[in-house]
């Protein structure tokens, strides 16, 4: 007689059901006859956090105990765990890590769905942990592993992923219930029972047939093949080097629909100039042209930088309104109204103007600002859905002739060239500089602050770090430099990372003075000291 | 609360020959009412919320028992109501949240502990402590040793711990002293089952009400001179009489092996680890079957003198398995050793932790050098080789990934609250940081990424109080965080009341969604009533203005300065944070955040939609949205929001490498993320989707007009 209990940890997020799975759970043992005992800890599971449930269930039915009752624990067990069922990888990694999982014993079965961190999301740059990483722990630590989508056949089934995984335990054999006895269970819940099974069948067959799950670890542990990308206008071909035709071919592209064919061809020249100078640097290419590569692809993003024309060109195509349907489920009989969030500042209207007016509508801004104001903008929020709005979207896309005329233009150029001398210089010094300095292109992205942060970073560190007196310790420079910029958007990180290269930190910009009030206490008099403290 | 728990109710009504199966907290549940208790108190917070939510939805058949239940506006006020007892032969029982609501309710228990009860007096306590808690790791244990309480900490086996609640009544009606009955947050949650007994009607009660108070007795009074005589009863006739019963009813339990040299005495509410862990050294069997003799303490105080000395005499060593700082059983034992010169060794804190749950693994690490003194093998060898291989395990996982991110709760989906700490950031991106001082609640969430936000949180209610000694030395202006829970539950006294007495110099923000959301979405006085409820039109709009209670009170007191702003508006929001910080007034200057709990809301909404679907009729979805060739993948929206259903996916421009932001399915359209859209000027690609479900003929009509226009202006 096998006189140990089989212990199972369930980890899910708040909100996910385990409550209910763990009841589920603890009735089909009833159902079937043997003592159970489940217990969980969801005083923080509420909104989204992480927890887990704890099962253990006696495998010798109750009928044959002959009245004695087994002492269960409520603590799940490190290394003593049969199963652990998880709802979402990087939990199922904790748990793992956590030393629960042991080789010799834990059959592990865990979705591969990913519901991402806020530390994960809220990153400038990407901040996602790696997949292959986490699937890594849980292969190396299991005795058997079942990794599938839950969240996919939850929806799928229309049901919660609770069912979902029921039907992964019930289909992994852990238990001695049949699978009538967790059905029953299910059955009798009524409301939602329908969907429930659905999902339990399906996670059933999964497990019980360990099959779909090996097409996911393939595609996560392989290295992703290149998806062939074809681009819609035809460009030069045989100027770059095979490496760089399709990143070139999607960058010319995108130049072409911008702003047209001569200011493309302006992108072709710039490119050729990166590409002979890697070509001094490297003259037989063992680096792969990394440099003219990532060039393609950071020059062209920079020269069809984000403005409210090419905005309202992308949110005016049949293509979006097609994709926003898909996203919004809308339904064949149903309407579909959609409003776009603009707010416009003098900077974006600026960006539009000949210099000279432009410096004027900027210099009346910071007046405004001076005197305690917020700066001008226009908060809209237009109905793309209507004739108006799509009439109002269309023109301003129309006037992207004007675009070359602006200010903003001239300055991206000046600013682009100026990044492009520095790509080119620092290859003709050492490549590994010149490719950290291409890869800065990164720091370039967005509207408004973001797009002006990432500049000014960019330039300041092409001015402070690039030139440095040895290339290689520049290089490396310029590489922490990036990374830094990526880590807070006030900056911190890149300024320690400057001081510590021995550049100076980013100049301090003017803030307007905010007068809060008289502290009781403090003369009049004083005032003044507080104020300008 | 508009969670049903109509299936519990149902089990409360078992009787004899029944089997309850269920909750452990609803185990005890039904134990009270076993017990014949009159009257039933509490204020809600996990992990024993349920008890109280259940019984106050039950007050149908609490009505047919004579069962009295009340929601109390804090714990004071519900050890306050264990005064019945004082006089009167009536069983009272109240639950809380340990150890912040004994905290509260302190004053109420000396004061009740002092004069001692006639009628049998119940405080049933979640022992949040160890994984899973959301408190203070401190033990309700020095609080029965200093007032005087008897302190029941019963085996986690359902019909141990619905025997102690029976007991538990008996054991403070023979002693006089009021009784705790602790249970960890893992025994709450247990689901088990135990054979019922019949519900017993209190002899006095609601349907059976005492025709005089009692006579004029001033020792029932905490009031000197008394007062000394009653410290004197407490060690002459209140604690013998409790040990006496203890042992008469054999409360604590004996579970012999053996190894009859050697001794365990456990925390009745640790046997459970403790067997576990004794079976992976090969000490136990499955059904708790032990080689090394346990004495069971299910009543962790007062402990039996006889009884442990017994226990520890002629053994060459006992092991004291005691959770918790300081180890107040252990010194007692060994005191007690001592006094009577008896020689056992005794070993406690020395081989287990001082602090943290014990864990399995955790007693296993001390029970294994135990064991390793007292009865070397083999079988310890193996428990040291699974210790030994958990470790290596942990440190080649390490080494495998980067250390994983938290997850920490965070706000729900479309709540209300989350766009306030929005516009505080981008407020004190304007005005400089301000020192916040935080409270506890659903807002205390706001302290967890991505809004990382304020800086103290010294107990409920007290966030107002907590910054009186930080506003006088601070050139700014310091905020206030409260919810309208903790300003019921403390708040308006501690806090509004001091500061407007002192005429200080403060902002307060109270958020107002009409519930203690936090512990379960409990009702409370500012709740919106139940005919706003049925007469809104809109049954998706926030109701929480209908119920003026907090703004009458704040101004029933003499607050001046009083804005109220719809949480959403987060530029309002944000002006009226940027005024309250610079405003020339330098009293007490109070926004109320108003905006219904979204779980709440949702809870109705849900069914309202599906019966208007059913019915044909028109319905407005709201989700939002992200275009992903518009957004700039800096997630500098995500920063200012942290909702779930914001997250991030691979850029599916080639050219881009970072991963844009996306709305997954789930999006309430709780409109936050235009309103910060508007307010931060973040990037232009969020849209607001409205999908009308079975529009009327004239919106069809309308729509297929305009659609055939708009397509003729869109290009592919």
């Amino acid at each position: 007689m096998k006189t140990k209990p089989i212990t199972l940890l369930v980890g899910a997020l708040g909100g996910e059901g385990g409550g209910v799975l763990t009841e589920w759970l603890v009735e089909t043992a009833r159902h079937a006859g043997y003592p159970a005992q489940a217990t969980s800890i969801p005083g923080v599971a509420q909104r989204t956090g992480a927890t887990t449930y704890y099962i253990e269930v006696f495998p010798v039915a109750m009928k044959d105990l002959g009245g004695k009752r087994p002492v269960f624990s409520l603590n799940p067990v490190p290394g003593a765990l049969d199963a652990l069922v998880c709802s979402e990888l990087l939990e199922t990694a904790r748990q793992v890590g956590n030393g629960l999982a042991s080789p010799d014993r834990t059959v592990v079965i865990s979705s591969s769905a990913r519901a991402l961190t806020t530390m994960e999301r809220m990153q400038m740059g990407d901040g996602r942990v790696d997949n292959a990483e986490l699937l890594k722990v849980v292969q190396q630590f299991s005795k058997v592993h079942h990794v599938f989508d839950m969240n996919a056949i939850a929806k799928e089934a229309g049901t919660v992923v609770s069912a979902v995984l029921l039907g992964a335990i019930a289909g992994s054999g852990l238990f001695p219930f049949r699978r009538e006895d967790y059905e029953a269970v299910v059955k009798s819940g009524g409301k939602g029972a329908e969907a429930s099974l659905r999902g339990f069948a399906k996670a059933f067959d999964i497990v019980a047939k360990g099959k779909q799950q090996q097409d996911f670890l393939a595609q996560v542990m392989q290295p992703k093949a290149a998806q062939p990308v074809r681009s819609k206008s035809v460009h030069p071909t045989g100027i770059f080097p095979a490496q760089v035709e399709e990143m070139f071919g999607l960058g010319y592209a995108r130049l072409v629909e911008y702003q047209g064919k001569a200011y493309a061809d302006l992108y072709v020249k710039r490119l050729k100039s990166v590409l002979e100078a890697e070509t001094d640097a490297d003259p037989r290419g063992e680096r792969g042209y990394a440099i003219t590569k990532e060039m393609a692809r950071w020059l062209a993003l920079w020269m069809a930088f984000d403005d409210i024309v090419r905005v309202a060109d992308l949110k005016s195509r049949a293509s979006r309104w097609t994709r926003v349907q898909g996203e919004v489920k809308a339904g064949e009989d149903d309407l579909l109204k959609v409003y776009d969030h603009f707010k416009p500042g003098v900077p974006e209207f600026a960006a539009m103007l000949p210099q000279s007016f432009a410096d004027k509508l900027v210099a009346w801004d910071r007046r405004r600002v001076a005197g305690g104001k917020q700066p001008w903008a226009l908060p809209l929020k237009i109905g793309t859905h209507s004739v108006f709005g799509m009439l109002a979207l269309r023109t301003l896309a129309g006037t992207r002739w004007l675009r070359p005329h602006g200010s903003r233009f001239a300055l991206e150029q000046r600013m682009i060239e100026q990044w492009l001398q520095g790509v080119v210089q620092g290859t003709q010094r050492l490549w590994d500089l010149g490719h950290e300095i291409a890869l800065c292109g990164r720091l370039i992205k967005g509207y408004g602050s973001t797009n002006e942060r990432g500049k000014e970073n960019l330039l300041h560190v092409l001015e402070h770090l690039a030139k440095g007196g040895v290339p290689a310790e520049a290089a490396a420079a310029v590489r922490a430099a990036r990374v830094a910029a990526l880590a807070d958007d006030a900056g911190k990180a890149l300024d320690a990372t400057l001081v510590q290269h021995g550049a100076p930190p980013r100049p301090v910009k003017a803030v307007p003075i905010h007068w809060v009030r008289k502290p009781r206490g403090v003369a009049a008099a004083d005032e003044t000291n507080l104020k300008t403290n | 609360m508009e969670v049903s728990f109509s299936k519990e109710i149902e089990s409360l009504r078992l009787g004899a020959g029944d089997t309850f199966h269920g909750e452990g907290i609803l185990a005890i549940t039904k134990a009270l009412l076993q017990s014949g208790v009159a009257y039933v108190g509490g204020y809600q917070g996990a992990p024993v919320s349920h008890l109280l939510d259940v019984m106050v939805q039950a007050k149908g058949y609490m009505d047919e028992l004579g069962v009295h239940v009340e929601a109390c506006s804090n714990e004071a006020s519900a050890a306050a109501m264990l005064g019945a007892s004082i006089h009167y032969p009536l069983r009272g029982a109240v639950t809380w949240k340990s150890i912040v609501g004994t905290n509260v309710a302190a004053d109420a228990l000396s004061n009740l502990s002092s004069p001692g009860v006639t009628g049998g007096a119940l405080i049933v306590v979640g022992e949040d402590y160890g994984e899973g808690a959301s408190v203070i790791q401190e033990r309700t244990h020095a609080f029965a040793l200093k007032s005087g309480m008897c302190l029941l900490d019963p085996r986690p086996d359902l019909g141990v711990m619905t025997r102690m609640v029976e007991e538990g009544f008996r054991l403070s009606e023979t002693s006089n002293m009021p009784a705790i009955l602790e249970l960890r947050i893992r025994a709450c949650h247990v689901r088990g089952s135990f054979e019922a007994k019949d519900n017993l009607k209190p002899p006095v009660s609601t349907r059976a009400l005492m025709e005089n108070p009692a006579g004029f007795d001033y020792m029932k009074l905490a009031h000197p001179p008394v007062t000394f005589r009653h410290e004197k009863l407490k060690y002459e006739q209140r604690i013998p009489a409790a040990r006496q019963y203890i042992v008469e009813q054999k409360l604590n339990e004996l579970f012999d092996g053996k190894h009859t040299d050697l001794g365990i005495i456990v925390q009745g509410g640790l046997y459970n680890a403790l067997i576990r862990s004794l079976q992976q050294l090969g000490l136990a069997d499955a059904f708790g079957e032990t080689d090394i003799p346990i004495l069971c303490l299910n009543v962790a105080y007062p402990l039996v003198p006889e009884q442990v000395a017994d226990f520890c005499v002629g053994r060459r060593a006992v092991l004291v398995v005691e959770e918790g700082q300081p180890e107040f059983i252990e010194q007692e034992i060994a005191t007690l050793l001592r006094r009577r010169d008896i020689q056992t060794k005794l070993h406690g804190k020395d081989l287990l932790p001082m602090g943290g749950e014990y864990t399995v693994e955790a007693l296993s690490i001390g029970l294994t050098q135990f064991a390793s003194s007292y009865l070397p093998g083999p079988a310890v060898e193996e428990a040291k080789r699974w210790l030994a291989g958990n470790k290596d395990r942990r440190e080649a996982a390490a080494k495998l990934t980067q250390p994983l991110p938290a997850r920490p709760p965070g706000f729900c989906i479309g709540c209300p609250e989350r766009p306030v700490f929005s516009a505080l950031k981008l407020a004190q991106e304007q005005i400089g940081k301000v020192h916040i001082a935080a409270d506890i609640g659903c807002h205390a969430l706001g302290t967890f990424e991505p809004f990382s936000s304020g800086h103290s949180i010294l107990g409920y209610g007290m966030s107002l109080a907590s910054r009186a000694g930080v506003s006088p030395m601070m050139q700014r202006r310091t905020l206030a965080i409260m919810g309208d829970g903790g300003f019921w539950h403390n708040g308006l006294l501690t806090g509004v009341q001091s500061a407007l007495f002192n005429g200080d110099d403060a902002v307060l923000l109270i958020f107002k969604n009409g519930y203690t959301s936090a512990t379960g979405t409990q009702e409370i006085i500012s709740t919106p009533h139940e005919d706003a409820k049925y007469n809104a039109a809109d049954k998706s709009a926030s109701i929480v203005h209908t119920n003026q209670t907090i703004e009458s009170a704040l101004k029933g007191l003499g607050v001046q300065w009083m804005r109220t702003v719809t949480t959403y508006e987060v530029e309002e929001m944000r002006r009226t944070l940027t005024d309250a910080f610079t405003s020339d007034f330098n009293g007490l200057k109070v926004i109320i955040a108003e905006g219904e709990c979204q779980l709440e809301r949702q809870r109705r909404i849900k069914p309202w939609i599906q019966s208007l679907l059913k019915k044909g009729e028109r319905v407005v979805r709201v989700k939002y949205g992200v275009d992903e060739d518009v957004c700039n993948g800096d997630h500098a929206c995500i920063r200012l929001s942290g909702c779930p259903t914001l997250t991030i996916k691979d850029n599916p421009d080639p050219l881009k490498v970072d991963p844009v932001a996306t709305v997954i399915d789930g999006c309430v359209g709780c409109g936050l993320c235009g309103a910060n859209a508007h307010a931060a000027t973040l990037c232009p690609s969020f849209y607001r989707a409205e999908v009308v479900q079975n529009p009327k003929w004239h919106e069809r009509l309308l729509n297929s007009f305009r659609g055939a226009i708009v397509r003729a202006l869109q290009p592919a």
